[in-house]
């Protein structure tokens, strides 16, 4: 069978010869128009002047529109259509775009659009959790509160209290490819959109609407992204609505493209988060009762705050069993970039509260970090399926059925060897007094499923030729992470053939309608069986229809290692195609999924969000210099589960990069506002991604050896997300080197530059 | 960028003749002037390109024992050809940005331009270099004036720094991550009559010399020597990649790394 294989990514060669075809790289039409945004250079106020015929007299410059210039709905946002695509008088961040010129090159119409002479009368812009909480600006009505028992005596009663504040960095994308899209137009005001895209079916939407057509006018096409990190589900919207209502209004194909310094000033970004938390434990570092209070940063427009805030909250137990939590979660306006999706959609951020809480309980107490976390944990998947157990619940009400951690865990730290490694740390530590070495470890128990519930749903359309060859299409979209070989393996599988048969195709919305983003570290789970469901369809007719000729019973007719066995005959795959072709039979079917048992109360925080959990958990050894704040990751341990992995080697991948990408946030990106709200890291020279040299020295990442409880595709799990949290190893094992040079705790902040581990030195030496 | 003309004369006479014309600007190796120009932050009428005179490049040792750099000579060359010589300024060569800017980039362009940042004026400060133009000879000590400031006159081309060699010597970059450029960069350079100290991507006022360790290590040469001093944070830079308190505390670990490497 082609699925469990590890097979390598289909577009391998592809990406390392240059041939794979992003957007940019499709070869222009004739007579194509490129456009540039001309933007805000202020956080906040009214445009009280605007001249623009300098822009239009530069050179090669066709068309300037703004927002009057709009022939329908003047909006790109995914959620409460808070978020013009021009503005309409008012700016919201410095960046936000004003007006749009089209002209004869990318350049030309750089150029062009630096020429506006805008005035504006500028207000005094909000752009700190302080400043927003003060003026009152809450998105969702207020601040949202989540509970489970009675958090207040939980809190009196407990032996021992502590309250503590942790501040984290939101997180630049930066995926290799910066947004794209180019639209042709059609014949009677129809248009094809070629889109950078996680989600083809939201740009059709937005499309649409900008276009005052229906969605049936309207067919995106996106057959990869260079990245997407969650930067691309709804911040593609603007530039593909700018080059549709341009490509309509003056026949002409058009493109936009952002340059990298464009890209991080427009874009949106991770939320960062400022969280407070209050929590009463006992001696053995188990909490009796907590109380968290997360602020987040939503920028100028609400785009997807809500249901990121809403995750954080979800999160804020990560792997451990609260009898009585209090989440509250304020949602706050600023005039910045609006924060949107990124790879754990405020999971990570919700999960990194709760780590800190374990850190400083175990500092507090003298334990080990470790082991006060495994006081914590929920109870284990045996005993709970067993029903020995019952209380097992998250702070929302959902019954943890599928918990693994305390076996993962006793895995990974014996085959790292931790108990002698951190008495050797201990020992090097003692003899070292500028170099102190730290260990940290970090557990993740990750939901899986969108938490708006009809999200969770696809499509797959899947054709078998008279040849025996198989085209593949579904919803998913491709950004690196290997999903269209995953669901090609599941398509060669339902019909025992080699994957080299399965034609993967881009993503387009006239081919399967309705998708959902790629997203939610969903893809394989939904479009796998979505794939899953067309192929047997189509097998199906096939097993049918030999069966009939063959005279045997249809249960005799198997599909497997390339052959079609019907009772004692045998055939090809490619013969039997054709006989059923000759026979007249379908070879052409639409496959749907949606994930079953999901019920969820946003209003009240209950029920059962997600489907199943992923797990992890990752032991990372750094070292630190005292004298400065650097710092190095020597070695990491990783086991991570993905049910019965469907890819090992792409799995493997996925959580390499995730790991990286992580431990990235957390260290050295930083992103920087000034008092103005102006964005001062929105290039590489600037701000810091991780590079391959950055990885740990010593990496061993082990996928764990089980299956999906619930009935999900070949019993796999979902992947993408969950070991992004896993990066935050790296920070506590920071943290821990800084404790090792005094007797407080270090309070370490997010992310955890040279400067930062520094201070959290001095903190611990007092 | 906006328009401009460009020549690219042959010899030093005819470079210094064409930057005669108004507006005129010299441009070596481009690494920051032609970013600059692209962001339109600059409007010279006319570009004099360095690259194409013989007599201002090459590395080599002059009677008194001196290292001799031409003006128009790569970070890469320098690297290469000062190893054997200067081991200190070789590394120091070596380390600047990345491969495509040290190919490009020049020791009279750094100079010249004097950013706060930059790794050369550490060297030439430390070691008392003598910066020569095809007008006169400066003191390094009176060559660098403040923030991308020097005291160059309009139209004066540096065609040779003269490094005297120390005993010892070493540079210790603290390297903002992103950019590789100094967050703060210390040069120790020991000579028979005394050691110096220069301090790059730290102050306000650009490169300095930091007079305290100096006569500090000139009478103990070693890193505890500088162990009881400190470097006041005023004037230092603060910026988006660290605080002033950082940047001074950055001087002295750079300084007593700078003494055991050297």
């Amino acid at each position: 069978m082609s699925v469990t294989k590890p097979l390598p990514h289909d577009s391998g060669p592809l990406h390392v010869t240059g041939q794979a075809r992003y957007v940019d790289d499709i070869p222009t039409p004739a007579n194509c128009l490129h456009l540039a945004f001309g933007t805000s250079s202020i956080a906040r106020g009214t445009v009280t002047a605007m001249d623009l015929d300098p822009v239009r007299t530069a050179p090669g410059v066709v068309a300037v529109l703004t927002a009057d210039d709009l022939p329908f709905a003047n909006d790109v946002s995914p959620s409460i259509h808070d978020e013009p695509l021009l503005s309409v008088g008012t700016v919201h961040y410095v960046g936000q775009p004003i007006f749009v010129v089209a002209a004869t090159s990318h350049h030309a119409a750089r150029r062009a659009a630096a020429k506006a002479r805008i005035t504006y009368a500028e207000e005094a812009p909000i752009l700190t959790v302080d400043q927003a909480v003060a003026a009152g600006q809450y998105f969702d009505d207020g601040p949202r509160v989540w509970q489970k028992g009675d958090t207040d005596a939980a809190l009196a009663a407990a032996p021992h209290r502590l309250r503590g504040r942790l501040e984290m960095g939101g997180q630049e994308h930066f995926y290799l490819e910066s947004h794209a899209s180019m639209v042709a137009p059609q014949e009677g005001g129809d248009v094809v959109v070629y889109s950078s895209t996680q989600h083809p079916t939201e740009i059709q939407h937005k499309v649409a609407e900008a276009l005052g057509v229906p969605m049936n006018a309207v067919r995106v096409e996106a057959r990869r992204m260079g990245g997407g990190f969650g930067g691309k589900e709804s911040q593609g919207n603007a530039l593909a609505c700018a080059c549709a209502v341009i490509a309509v209004k003056t026949g002409r194909p058009v493109k936009m493209r952002y340059d990298r310094d464009d890209d991080m000033t427009i874009t949106g970004k991770r939320h960062d988060f400022r969280i407070d938390y209050d929590v009463g434990f006992d001696d053995t570092g188990r909490i009796k009762g907590i109380d968290f209070q997360q602020y987040t940063r939503g920028g100028w427009a609400l785009d997807l705050t809500i249901p990121v805030a809403d995750r954080a909250m979800l999160h804020a137990d990560n792997a451990y069993l609260l009898d009585h939590a209090r989440i509250t979660s304020h949602r706050l306006r600023t005039n910045t970039q609006s924060a949107t999706a990124y790879r754990g959609f405020g999971g990570p951020q919700g999960i990194f509260g709760i780590e800190r809480v374990m850190d400083h309980i175990a500092h507090t107490l003298g334990l080990d970090p470790i082991a006060v976390r495994q006081v914590n944990y929920y109870h284990n998947m045996g005993p709970v399926r067993a029903g020995k157990v019952s209380g097992n619940t998250t702070p929302y009400g959902m019954e943890v059925r599928d918990f693994i951690l305390d076996e993962m865990t006793e895995k990974l730290l014996a085959d790292a060897n931790y108990a002698d490694r951190k008495a050797a740390i201990a020992d090097w530590n003692a003899k070292n007094p500028i170099l102190k070495r730290g260990i940290g470890f970090s557990p993740v128990k990750f939901g899986i499923s969108f938490t708006l519930t009809h999200l969770n749903q696809a499509g797959a359309l899947v054709h078998v030729y008279q040849d025996g060859s198989i085209h593949l299409n579904h919803g998913g979209t491709e950004m690196g992470q290997g999903l269209f070989q995953k669901v090609a393996q599941v398509a060669a599988s339902r019909f025992g053939v080699d994957v080299s048969l399965v034609k993967i195709t881009a993503t387009d919305t006239g081919k399967v309608p309705n998708t959902s983003a790629t997203a939610a570290s969903s893809g394989s789970d939904l479009n796998g069986m979505a794939a899953k469901a067309a192929c047997d369809t189509i097998r199906d007719r096939m097993a049918n229809c030999l069966a009939e000729l063959h005279q045997c019973p249809v249960e005799r007719v198997r599909f497997e290692d390339g052959k079609v066995r019907v009772g004692d005959n045998e055939m090809t795959f490619e013969q039997a195609a054709a006989t059923c072709y000759q026979n007249r039979v379908s070879l052409s079917a639409t496959g749907f999924y949606k994930t079953p048992d999901l019920s969820w109360d946003r209003a009240k925080g209950q029920g059962r969000p997600f489907f199943y959990f992923s797990h992890g958990a990752a032991l990372t050894e750094v070292v630190i210099d005292t004298l400065t704040g650097e710092n190095r990751i020597l070695r990491t341990d990783i086991i991570h589960d993905v049910g019965r992995s469907l890819n090992p080697a792409l799995d493997k991948g996925q959580v390499e990069g995730a790991f990286v990408q992580g431990a990235g946030w957390l260290t050295t990106e930083e992103l920087v506002w000034d008092d103005k709200g102006r964005l001062r890291t929105h290039a590489p020279s600037t701000y810091k991604i991780p590079a391959c040299s950055d990885r740990p020295e010593v990496f061993n990442v082990e996928l764990w050896d089980g299956e999906n409880p619930e009935a999900t595709i070949y019993r796999s799990k979902a992947v993408g997300e969950p070991p992004f949290n896993l990066g935050m190893s790296a920070f506590f094992a920071l943290s821990d080197a800084a404790a090792a040079c005094g007797p407080n705790y270090p309070m370490l902040d997010a992310p955890a530059t040279a400067e930062r581990v520094l201070q959290a030195v001095k903190r611990a030496r007092g | 960028m906006y328009a401009f003309d460009i020549e690219r004369p042959t010899t030093i006479a005819d470079a210094v003749a064409a930057l005669g014309a108004e507006d005129a600007q010299a441009l070596g190796g481009g690494q920051t002037l032609i970013p600059t120009l692209k962001q339109r932050l600059a409007m010279p009428s006319k570009l004099v390109s360095l690259t194409a005179i013989p007599e201002l490049k090459g590395v080599c040792v002059a009677d008194d024992g001196a290292l001799c750099i031409g003006g128009g000579t790569t970070h890469a060359t320098v690297a290469a050809q000062a190893a054997a010589h200067y081991p200190a300024l070789a590394a120091l060569a070596g380390g600047i940005g990345d491969p495509a800017v040290r190919n490009r980039g020049t020791i009279g362009g750094s100079l010249a331009n004097n950013d706060p940042a930059a790794c050369y004026p550490a060297a030439a400060l430390a070691s008392g270099a003598t910066i020569v133009t095809n007008a006169r000879q400066m003191a390094a000590d009176d060559y660098f004036q403040g923030l991308f400031t020097t005291a160059l006159d309009e139209g004066e081309i540096i065609t040779e720094v003269r490094f005297p060699v120390p005993d010892r010597a070493a540079y210790m970059k603290f390297q903002q991550p992103a950019s590789r450029f100094a967050l703060t960069g210390v040069f120790v350079a020991k000579y028979a009559d005394g050691v110096r100290v220069a301090v790059t991507g730290a102050s306000e006022g650009g490169v300095f010399r930091w007079t305290e360790a100096e006569a500090a290590l000139s009478a103990d040469f070693s890193a505890d020597a500088v162990a009881g001093l400190s470097v006041s944070s005023n004037g230092m830079m603060g910026d988006v990649h660290g605080t002033p308190d950082y940047r001074a505390h950055l001087v002295k670990v750079m300084t007593k790394r700078a003494v055991a490497a050297a």
